[in-house]
């Protein structure tokens, strides 16, 4: 019999958005998960699934499912045994007698394995044969219970167990389990239907011992003991349809914590961690109460559990009514920087609780709807949270990302449509993977694709207005929740399923307006719009003439059509312009409104209304213009690259009230190496009312403006005085005051401004005497003993400082570095180096965050020759064992020393931790770590690049369980 | 007599050993006690009848009787002390040869036994000197107040002071200056301590000792020292928080104000939560409202409850 499965797959395609129609051949309607033993000590777990399911086609004799590295022992179907084979492509992705080794191959091989177990394609690795007496049985579409017993061996995915190795029992030593994973990859650990559009309920149980705590999806119904009173069972139900692919586990010896302000919300961490645990959730309730409110629509689940678990896989993981969290976001009311982070990390996850688990996606095309939405609420979250300057400057930060990654690899594309899977209709050929599968891509791809996706949202937002665009998150949210109390039988439960078609027309339902083109403009098609600006002020006709160009060629760019925002700041107030960017014309005359008379004294209005003094005497005579910008909202995904003289750019940060202008303003200026840019920054450095990261910035702009003018540069060292003068003593002024971090922004602008200062050099290119002498009496005269908060970071950032301050060595050829003819300066630096880093050991820091600044600071002297180069101590300090801040520091030193020395050892160390290191994301980061910092390029001679080496990336590629092998290939 | 009798025994065994060589008076003093001794044993044993003695026995003997004049000397000069007094008496000397067995009044008949042989004196030796300590000041007579058997006081300078007094330091950089460098100092010193103590790693390879690392070593559980505030930072907290109240003690301390009120009433129920002891005792009165499946109890499997 042909298989049935892919033809309702295909018809789903033409039928549009009429209903979902399921790829395979059955419905699923309830699934029973139960791990009845886990054993630490061997990393296993021995269980059973029951999937009840109605066939959906007469003829159905074969059913396949999802499952990965589990051992499957017995299949029965309605209490009858069923043969079934096993076949996982993906574990040998091109077969060995294969002599091509090239990406293209590799990555054609790896979609296809891919896709020859895609659930959405109908497909997977076991495929059970329904027994012959039950084909009568299924001929009248009858429900089928098919019942698997599995076990699972040291998984190397899915499932990770971390097992600290110290005296006592499995809970006395903290122990613990938890599910793990990208995208859908939960048949790593039972078998099931692994696709977010097959939607089921959900019985969960799971066994373990007396002390520890199981944590699940849905509601825990009842603990009970078993008959040896030395395990326990929890009991969950999952009653909301839920897809496979968002269920999720966490055992351990965790602490509880019912959070004080929401009763059905449950806190979970590793023993010891409660304090932190108690400050780091106490806010988690005022994210609940904004998501409700924007969307004025509950939270769907009855409960919600975080869990914080060690050597996390991501930061955040959101599953059904679980999220499970790094427990390295954990932090006390001491630390300031980690703060906002943990927070952002804990709205993220709430708002994928709403789009992601709650409401599920058709197939992996509709992935950037959900990714949008729970990106886009975040944001806005972002904006309540911290401000409209903190959100403005995220999504600049956004908007660069993506730009600068679209421009680099050639487009990040939303929606894609695969056509008739001919290789010619790739959209996206530029590219060393196939997109057509969430595993077929790399992460930094998904990385941007996800950044691209909320800022697209943001786009429509500006379309539609925000009140429509939360109305249609609302009509899609209470369309599933009526979906999810409904029985299956009626069929409502794909009303839970986004799809893109169904999206957009919500939007036209809800909002009246057509936003096809730009649906067209930045879903179905990939690219970003690069400008080119100039202008030229005609005064007779008191006109501004605008050239606008495209760059549409290169790769990663389209063409844009349509309208661009202009605002013109002039002496009588600021204007908008809307341009028409039609084919062929490039310039725009915008009539302006002021003559110029500048004699005049007048105020000058703001675009926000405040009317503001400024000293003219800088711009041109004859033109009222002060400054220029396009595209002021970011409503086009671009790049603008504008020309304007270098007083308008100083009006601009100065006066202009956007942070992003000041911003792109700090940037410009870098190119205006002048006495007046000089004062402009100082200025804004000194404004208490800018926002601080403008001034953070303005701090690394003054420094380089400061070096371009080293040869005229007249007073102190830049920002010397200025630092002296906000956080010094008055009567002392070489002796920093203690420290009191109770003003945030001027904490951030103190820690900053050392690391900016020690960026000077002097005209012999070395950092001047002064500023070193400076950055060391403040690290002399730190004295935190009244502080309510940590210094951690900042004396980290001292140590940064310190390391920005060191310039290369004079050596006379391939002289041996030792002690005696070390630098006196580098001495000084060494010595406060392995005080600190010694100290770290008798007192560690928070996140070991000087370890790790001392770690960079010694490869900074190992390679700029002060240091003898050795890899010996970042060795051992990328061990299994150290806080995975350090391991990461130590580990990019390693790979720099790779780079530079060509140490094909060191080479073979770090594939080697690749292929065994305990900690997944470890693993993954030495790969991102080689692919930015590569040990050899294409076209680069290398004795690192062999046969031998080529071979074993190969094979690591080649049996790779882990879609993030794949970055590595970039090497090759 | 007594001391002298102490000290003869206390000498006793450090002049055999270093009888030959000895030189200093100390010794020669105690070696010519001794051969006086020796002639005492050997002229008892005459008149015992013994005719020649090996010199190993009278060796033994002289030992045996210089201890026991020493344990006579060392117990009288006890009973002495023991009646507020320096100098033993006859009394003490008796109450002495009571305790230790022997019969007293053997004693005057015995000395006046017909065979007894008489010896010479030994030659006058020069008591040992001990030097004299070093004297500074004169030492004050007693006041009338008090005896004058008390002893004499001690030299001046062990009692008398002579305070000195010093600015204190108040200005401000001198104090951050002696803070900074008191703390780098100790911090500097610490480190070098347990890197000296301890393996340690080096960035140079011709010289360990000048910047010397503590070595890096695993924990094993790493983020408990990444997360945890250290003892010193929690203490500084404490201080930090007691002298300025904010909003985020004020949130923290919001359940401890609640359960002032129903804390003790719902006290029968601590036995629910006895699954999570990390719950701190203070805030069970509130806990208990809360109906949180993971509070709950945990169910006995069923056979048990049938029964």
């Amino acid at each position: 019999m042909p298989p049935t499965g892919l033809e309702p797959a295909r018809m789903n395609r033409k039928k549009g958005d009429k209903g979902f129609e399921s790829p395979r051949p059955y419905k699923l309607t309830h699934q029973v998960v139960c791990i009845n033993n886990i054993n630490f000590q061997r990393k296993s777990v021995v269980g059973f699934v029951e999937l009840t399911i109605f066939p959906t086609v007469a003829n159905l004799n074969r059913i396949k499912l999802n499952s990965k590295q589990c051992r499957i022992y017995r299949v029965r179907i309605n209490d009858l045994e069923a043969a079934f084979i096993y076949n996982d492509p993906t574990l040998e992705v091109c077969h060995n007698e294969s002599k091509q080794r090239n990406l293209n191959y590799f990555s054609n091989a790896y979609a296809a394995a891919v896709s020859a177990v895609d659930p959405d394609a109908g497909n997977g690795e076991l495929c059970i044969k329904v027994p012959s007496e039950l084909w009568k049985h299924v001929d009248e579409l009858k429900v089928l219970k098919i019942h698997i017993n599995f076990s699972l061996d040291q998984p190397k995915g899915g499932l990770h167990f971390v097992v600290p190795s110290v005296e006592g029992s499995m809970a006395e030593r903290g122990a613990h389990v938890f599910s793990c994973g990208y995208q859908n990859s939960t048949r790593f650990w039972f078998p099931c239907v692994d696709s977010y559009s097959e939607l089921c309920t959900w019985k969960l149980e799971f066994t373990v011992d007396a002390a520890m705590v199981a944590v699940s999806n849905g509601d825990l119904v009842e603990t009970v003991y078993t008959h040896d009173m030395r395990k326990k069972t929890f009991h969950y139900m999952l009653t909301i349809p839920t897809a496979a692919s968002n269920i999720s586990l966490a055992i351990g010896p965790f602490e509880i914590l019912v959070d004080p302000y929401m009763h059905e919300v449950t806190h979970f961490c590793l023993p010891q961690l409660l304090p932190l645990l108690k400050h780091t959730t106490s806010y988690l309730h005022e994210v609940f109460e904004f998501y409700e409110e924007i969307l004025t629509c509950r939270y769907p689940y009855s409960c919600f559990k975080t869990v914080f678990i060690d050597e996390a896989y991501v930061e955040v993981a959101a599953y059904a009514s679980m999220s499970i969290f790094s427990t390295n976001l954990l932090h006390s009311a001491m630390i300031i920087d980690e703060t906002p982070l943990t927070r952002r990390c804990l709205a993220q996850s709430l708002a994928q609780q709403f789009f992601g688990c709650f409401i599920s996606r058709m197939s992996w095309s509709d992935e950037w709807v959900l990714k949008g939405i729970s990106g886009y609420i975040y944001g806005l979250w972002m904006k309540k949270t911290f401000g409209v300057n903190e959100y403005r400057h995220w999504i600049k930060e956004e908007l660069d990302k993506i730009v600068a990654y679209e421009l680099k690899t050639g487009g990040v594309l939303l929606h894609p449509i695969f056509g008739g899977g001919k290789e010619k209709d790739n959209p996206a050929s530029h590219l060393h993977f196939s997109i057509k599968h969430p595993h077929t891509l790399s992460w930094e791809y998904y990385t941007m694709f996800q950044c691209k996706a909320h800022l697209v949202m943001r786009l429509i937002e500006n379309r539609i207005s925000m009140e429509f665009m939360l109305q249609v998150f609302n009509k899609l949210l209470s369309l599933a929740s009526t979906a999810s109390s409904q029985k299956f039988q009626s069929h409502m439960w794909s009303q839970m399923l986004v799809s893109t078609s169904g999206f957009l027309k919500s939007i036209s339902n809800v909002s009246g307006k057509d936003i096809q083109p730009l649906i067209k403009q930045w879903v179905d098609q990939s690219g970003v719009v690069k400008f080119y600006g100039s202008f030229a002020f005609n005064r007779k006709r008191n006109v501004l003439e605008l050239e606008i160009k495209q760059d549409y060629t290169s790769p990663g760019t389209q063409k844009y059509v349509g309208p661009l925002k202009v605002t013109v700041q002039e002496l009588d107030g600021s204007f908008n312009h809307t341009l028409q960017i039609e084919e062929n014309s490039l310039k725009h005359d915008i009539p302006c409104h002021s003559k110029s008379r500048r004699n005049k004294k007048k105020k000058i209005p703001l675009m926000n209304g405040e009317e503001v003094d400024m000293d003219l005497s800088a711009m041109d005579a004859d033109s009222p213009l002060l400054w220029i910008r396009i595209d002021p909202d970011m409503s086009v995904l671009r790049k603008v690259e504008f020309e304007q003289a270098d007083f308008m750019w100083q009006y601009q940060l100065r006066y202009e009230r956007d942070v992003v202008a000041q911003q792109e303003s700090i940037l410009a200026l870098e190119k205006f190496p002048t006495p007046a840019s000089r004062l402009a920054l100082t200025d804004i450095l000194e404004q208490e009312q800018c926002f601080y990261r403008v001034r953070m910035s303005a701090c690394f702009c003054l420094a380089k403006i400061a070096n371009s003018m080293v040869s005229t540069w007249t007073g102190p060292p830049a920002m010397k005085s200025l630092f002296t003068r906000m956080f010094c003593c008055k009567t002392c002024p070489n002796i920093v005051k203690t420290n009191n971090f109770m003003s945030f922004q001027s904490y951030f602008l103190q820690k900053t401004m050392p690391v900016a200062m020690a960026l000077l050099r002097d005209v012999h290119n070395l950092c001047p005497k002064e500023v070193l002498t400076f950055i060391l009496d403040l690290i002399k005269y730190n004295d935190n003993r009244k502080n309510k908060f940590s210094d951690n970071y900042y004396r980290a950032e001292m140590i940064d400082a310190l390391a920005n301050s060191v310039t290369p060595a004079v050596s006379v050829n391939n002289e041996v570095r030792t002690l005696d003819n070390l630098n006196p300066d580098v001495r000084l630096i060494l010595e406060e180096i392995t005080r600190f880093l010694n100290m770290e050991k008798l007192l560690p820091s928070y996140r070991h965050t000087i370890t790790v600044s001392c770690l960079r600071a010694i490869r900074v002297l190992q390679k700029n020759g002060h240091v003898p180069s050795d890899p010996a101590l970042f060795k051992s300090y990328a061990e299994y064992g150290h806080f995975v801040d350090i391991r990461i520091a130590a580990l990019e030193a390693v790979v720099d020393y790779t780079k530079v020395d060509r140490s094909y050892e060191e080479l073979q160390w770090l594939l080697n931790m690749i292929q065994n290191d305990p900690v997944p994301y470890v693993r993954h980061k030495i790969l991102n770590m080689l692919t930015k910092n590569p040990p050899f390029t294409k076209n680069m001679e290398s004795p690192l690049c062999n046969e031998a080496l080529v071979d074993q990336l190969w094979k690591l590629m080649n049996s790779g369980d882990d879609g993030t092998y794949f970055c590595k290939l970039k090497i090759k | 007599m007594a001391d002298a009798a102490a000290t003869a025994g206390a000498g006793s065994s450090g002049t055999r050993s270093g009888s030959k060589q000895s030189t200093n008076p100390a010794d020669n003093y105690h070696l010519a006690r001794r051969r006086t001794l020796q002639v005492v044993v050997s002229s008892l044993l005459t008149e015992a009848g013994f005719e020649s003695a090996e010199k190993a026995s009278v060796e033994t003997l002289t030992e045996m009787l210089q201890s026991y004049i020493s344990e006579i000397g060392r117990s009288a000069k006890s009973y002495c002390e023991h009646t507020a007094r320096t100098q033993p008496t006859l009394s003490d000397i008796v109450v002495t040869l009571v305790e230790m067995g022997f019969n007293v009044d053997t004693l005057p008949a015995y000395a006046k036994r017909s065979q007894r042989m008489v010896i010479t004196a030994p030659p006058v030796t020069n008591q040992p000197v001990t030097p004299k300590a070093l004297t500074a000041g004169q030492n004050r007579p007693h006041p009338p107040h008090i005896p004058s058997h008390f002893p004499e006081f001690p030299d001046p300078h062990t009692y008398i002071k002579t305070p000195t007094y010093r600015e204190p330091v108040s200005d401000y950089q001198v104090l951050r200056e002696k803070a900074a460098s008191q703390r780098r100092d100790v911090e500097r010193a610490l480190t070098r301590f347990m890197a000296k103590t301890g393996e340690t790693q080096s960035l140079f390879k011709d010289d360990v000792s000048t910047f010397p690392l503590i070595a890096a070593r695993p924990f094993t559980i790493p983020y408990l020292t990444a997360l945890l505030p250290s003892e010193l930072e929690m203490q500084q907290m404490e201080e930090t928080d007691s002298s300025e109240q904010d909003e985020q003690t004020d949130t923290e301390n919001l359940p401890l104000h609640i359960n002032t009120d129903d804390s003790g009433a719902e006290k029968e129920n601590t036995s629910v939560l006895q699954q999570n002891p990390s719950l701190s005792g203070s805030r069970n009165g509130e806990e208990n409202i809360i109906d949180n499946p993971y509070l709950r109890p945990v169910k006995k499997p069923k056979i048990r409850r049938k029964k």
